[in-house]
């Protein structure tokens, strides 16, 4: 099985997920105020928005494949992941064909802490 | 023990009724946002799949926890999605979106306790018909305040 390159999010920004509550027109507070976080008892730092994350995967898989379409795409959201956070998204090739390739992906915190896991369908 | 059953909300339409566009300038704001440059062949972020559909789907997302006597502020989790592509996504071409809820499951998990899994699905359309995508959620609603 072949590993697709890593795509990493060095330290996850707050003010990303600012700007991201504006492209969801979601403004849960969770996605913008520590203290609120903190009264949920979920952490004391800001927690990214789950399409954002998803958005790692995908920019890793576009990489792998330059000239692919992703036509399909399945994710479980494990875990949260929270502002300072060192992201990577990876993945391998479980399946390859001419024209298309299954893939298992994944995205991972601080190196060991899953985020989310799934499969992707790429259009070769 | 024994609660009582989630709301009958199987069915209910989530059809959209203003066309979305994908703006070129937010698009490339959510690309650099996530450490990447814009396509520069007119082709939106697939990332769009999930705003796009959840955006201009008939309900807010507040509105989608109150027809599942849900209150928002009690924190929806995203539990799973998955989309299938018939085409890429385009900026600045309008879209709409169909869909509906596809269940409300009350479960109990020892992790989160008594919680609704909501599932939903949603199309995004061509103004022709055409269907671009088809993508279906599952939130995990939690229930604690049943469980007192």
């Amino acid at each position: 099985m072949t590993a697709l390159t890593p795509f990493t999010i060095p330290c996850v920004s707050a003010d990303a997920m600012r700007d991201w509550a504006r492209f969801l027109r979601d403004p849960n507070p969770i996605h913008l105020d520590p203290d609120v976080v903190r009264a949920k008892g979920l952490g004391d730092r800001v927690i990214n928005q789950g399409p954002a994350n998803l958005a790692y995967i995908i920019n890793m898989l576009l990489a792998a494949f330059p000239g692919g379409h992703i036509t399909a795409l399945e994710s479980r959201f494990i875990d949260n992941a929270y502002a300072g956070d060192r992201l990577t998204a990876g993945g391998r090739v479980v399946e390859a064909g001419k024209a298309h390739a299954t893939c298992e992906v994944w995205l991972i915190a601080d190196g060991n802490r899953p985020i989310i896991q799934g499969t992707a369908t790429i259009t070769l | 023990m024994d609660y009582p059953p989630p709301p009958d909300v199987t069915g209910r339409s989530l059809d959209g009724s203003d066309p979305y566009i994908i703006d070129p300038a937010e698009n490339a704001a959510l690309c650099r946002s996530t450490g990447v440059e814009p396509a520069t062949d007119g082709t939106a972020h697939p990332a769009y799949y999930y705003i796009a559909t959840q955006v201009a789907m008939g309900q807010t997302v507040a509105g989608l926890c109150a027809l599942c006597d849900f209150d928002v502020e009690q924190g929806p989790m995203m539990a799973s999605s998955s989309v299938r592509f018939q085409a890429p996504l385009r900026t600045g071409h309008p879209y709409r979106v169909t869909g509906e809820i596809a269940g409300l499951t009350r479960k109990s998990s020892r992790k989160l306790g008594l919680m609704d899994l909501l599932e939903y699905r949603l199309r995004l359309h061509e103004a022709d018909g055409t269907t671009v995508l088809e993508t279906t959620n599952v939130w995990v609603l939690p229930r604690r305040e049943l469980m007192q």
